[in-house]
């Protein structure tokens, strides 16, 4: 494991945009703009992989992540053929408010047992404030997950938990670099972690796109519509 | 001749690449079927003979990765019946899409996927490091999905989406497991995992979250509301092979990681037993209040699943006899329900084709018109409800016979009225189906194939029961590894 010195402040720089790029990506409405948002997120993971000493993953993060499944959620909104074009605009509610205590419960416990699990693997004056790169970047990716994690349970847009779920995984990855460090076997993961998140991409945007044109919905529920 | 790996990877890649050719040119004859996948199983055979006088094991190298497996008598048992079930549902489905008009695209698509489903599954059984695992799971769970979604209709495409969705979060789970794992530990083989990890709080954690995914993949109750659906809309032979074998790979790996990991986690184990147990009772409610056949048949998977979490209370902390009395039940529960449920979804399916009816109500007068399929029906029940002589007979025997030289009383009580359950859904189809006076729908032929199939599968799952002996021979002959 060979970890190529990064400037602090390159690294906060990077984490920053990284977090921003999240946050725009999954609460924008507009569901052009969200895309590009993650496209452009995956190519700052493909960065961090590069300043990791990665440049494997790196190109990657930026075919698979990048290129193929942004290139794929921006080709089904363009639409496809004879079938017809998905709103761009998001307009469906949130999920209720009866079932968030238990959404907020799973979310917590989710994020506690990885920040118990972190704090005893690292120990807590590594995280406070994170000192190396490696830790910045798995608090980076805990706070991601949360983000992703919240999007995923109270959004309704298939479109736009498919994009939470990506983010979710870039979080988990993030986590795993910061863990263990780019070594094969983190790499190997990662890879197959990318290939599945792609590969579940296309399947879910297929569906979508078929849902759409035969139901006129772009949630799993058919009340919510479209 | 021994085997040797090549021949491993042979029966790993075959699958795939018959189903490629398949999915070019779908077939429409059940004999081209038999005549290209017969040696599968064959080849399956004579590796678990093979293994007989020792596991293989070895690792590959890729680079600087290395990836390890091992071929032992589980594995070997599982890996033949794998090969037994898609099979069977391979020849059921040509025979299917002859009986029924299927979209010509989407048959074609069913065989990579089924080739798919196969090399995954095989990975799961003879993976020995995490890597190899997720790869394999994620495969299947990939495959699955896509079986799902074929139908094409509103209904299966809602369903195989929020499989999708359920089926993502759960790799999401457990690659963070797995992350904690290698942080804590910086290995990711089981052998060495098993050796050098110990049961401290991350390692907990990381087994917590593996646990949540494979329960959420495996639909272990509470986190089986994605199933029902999905088999409300699936094709027959999918929901076969998907009902009998996709869900089980999910408790396999939970149970290989739980003894690898920790042992003797007895509060852990509990609390997995006690999901298990309510699984049991929820599953066969929902059985007995369900509308359609097909969704009784579901629910009965998750009922039937449950009784497989029983394993972890009677594994931890017990002595060995009890030990190895939970292992056998668990292993011949597993390959009974595989081959009573895959028959038992044939055999609803048959009825729903040839009465076109959906609910339990249209079964009217099935018992004259289709005897065989409802005999069928009746011969997979005899195994979900534990009668004697079946396989289901013989693991809940075991279980009882562990639960009270261990003093777990509670498993007895979830044991009993289970079979209560089952026997209760599994009579109000076969009172649906004697009624004589009611209007009778049009029936429509079926190939005798589909039949006959669903049959011998029914058979087998009692038949496993009469010679328990056999399989039981090959489950770590030492002991509970």
């Amino acid at each position: 494991m060979s970890l190529s010195p990064m400037a602090p402040a390159a690294a906060w720089v990077l984490a920053g945009l990284l977090l921003l790029l999240a946050g725009v990506c999954l609460l924008q409405r507009h569901l052009w703009r969200a895309c590009q948002g993650f496209v452009a997120f995956a190519l700052l993971m493909s960065l961090a992989w590069l300043l990791l000493g990665a440049p494997w993953l790196a190109l990657a993060e930026a075919l698979l992540g990048a290129l193929l499944t942004g290139g794929l959620l921006l080709w089904t909104l363009r639409g496809r053929g004879a079938l017809p074009r998905l709103p761009t605009l998001d307009r469906t509610a949130r999920r209720g408010r009866l079932a968030a205590p238990l959404r907020w419960l799973l979310i917590l416990t989710w994020l506690g047992l990885i920040a118990t699990a972190l704090v005893g693997l690292l120990g807590l004056e590594a995280l406070a404030p994170p000192a190396s790169v490696t830790t910045l970047l798995a608090a980076t990716g805990v706070l991601i997950m949360g983000l992703g994690l919240w999007a995923f349970s109270t959004q309704r847009h298939l479109l736009r938990r498919l994009l939470a779920f990506n983010l979710l995984g870039s979080g988990v990855f993030l986590v795993l670099a910061g863990l263990a460090g780019p070594g094969a076997e983190i790499r190997g993961l990662i890879l197959i972690g990318l290939v599945v998140a792609l590969l579940g991409s296309v399947l879910g945007a297929a569906l979508l796109l078929r849902l759409h044109a035969r139901a006129g919905q772009v949630t799993l529920n058919p009340v919510f519509g479209t | 001749m021994s085997p040797t790996p090549l021949h491993l990877l042979w029966l790993l890649f075959a699958p795939l690449a018959l189903g490629l050719l398949a999915w070019v040119r779908p077939p429409r004859h059940s004999g081209w079927v038999l005549l290209a996948a017969l040696p599968l199983p064959l080849v399956a055979l004579w590796l678990l003979l093979g293994v007989e006088t020792g596991p293989m094991a070895g690792r590959l190298a890729l680079g600087p990765l290395t990836l390890h497996w091992r071929l032992d008598g589980l594995a070997a048992s599982l890996w033949l019946l794998t090969q037994l079930l898609l099979l069977a549902s391979a020849l059921y489905a040509a025979s299917y899409a002859h009986a029924t008009p299927l979209r010509t695209r989407g048959y074609a698509w069913l065989w990579p996927l089924l080739g798919g489903l196969a090399l995954g599954l095989g990975l799961i059984w003879i993976a020995a490091d995490l890597l190899l695992l997720y790869a394999g799971l994620e495969l299947m769970g990939l495959c699955a999905v896509g079986m799902m979604l074929l139908p094409g209709s509103v209904e299966a495409l809602t369903a195989g989406l929020r499989y999708l969705l359920f089926a993502l979060v759960g790799s999401l789970t457990w690659l963070l497991g797995i992350a904690l794992l290698l942080g804590a530990w910086g290995r990711l083989d089981l052998a060495g995992l098993a050796a050098v990890a110990q049961p401290d709080p991350v390692t907990q954690i990381a087994v917590a979250l593996l646990a949540s995914g494979l329960l959420l993949k495996g639909a272990i109750f509470p986190l089986h509301s994605w199933l029902a659906p999905v088999h409300d809309s699936a094709w027959t032979p999918i929901s076969a092979i998907h009902g009998a074998l996709v869900v089980k790979a999910s408790f396999f790996i939970l149970l290989l990681l739980w003894r690898a990991l920790l042992p003797e986690a007895i509060a852990g184990a509990w609390a997995l037993g006690l999901l298990g147990s309510l699984a049991v009772l929820w599953g066969g409610v929902q059985a007995w209040r369900a509308v359609g056949l097909k969704q009784l048949v579901a629910w009965s998977t998750v009922g039937q699943l449950g009784y497989l979490m029983l394993a972890f209370p009677l594994l931890a902390g017990t002595s060995a006899a009890v030990a190895l009395m939970a292992w056998q039940a668990t292993w011949l529960q597993l390959a009974g329900h595989a081959l009573a449920k895959a028959a038992m979804f044939m055999a609803a399916g048959n009825l729903l084709l040839s009465t076109g009816a959906h609910r339990l109500e249209g079964l009217t007068g099935t018992s004259r018109r289709l005897p065989l399929s409802l005999m069928t029906f009746g011969f997979a029940a005899v195994t979900l409800m534990g009668l004697p002589p079946s396989a289901g007979f013989t693991a809940k025997w075991l279980w009882l016979q562990a639960s009270l030289a261990s003093g777990q009383w509670l498993w007895v009580l979830v044991l009993a009225l289970g079979s209560l359950l089952s026997a209760i859904y599994v009579f109000r189809v076969l009172r649906c189906s004697f009624v004589e006076d009611a209007p009778e729908p049009a029936f429509r032929p079926l190939p005798l194939g589909m039949e006959l199939i669903a049959l011998v599968l029914a058979l087998a799952a009692i038949g496993l029961g009469l010679a328990a002996a056999w399989p039981l021979s090959f489950l770590a002959p030492a002991g509970v590894p």
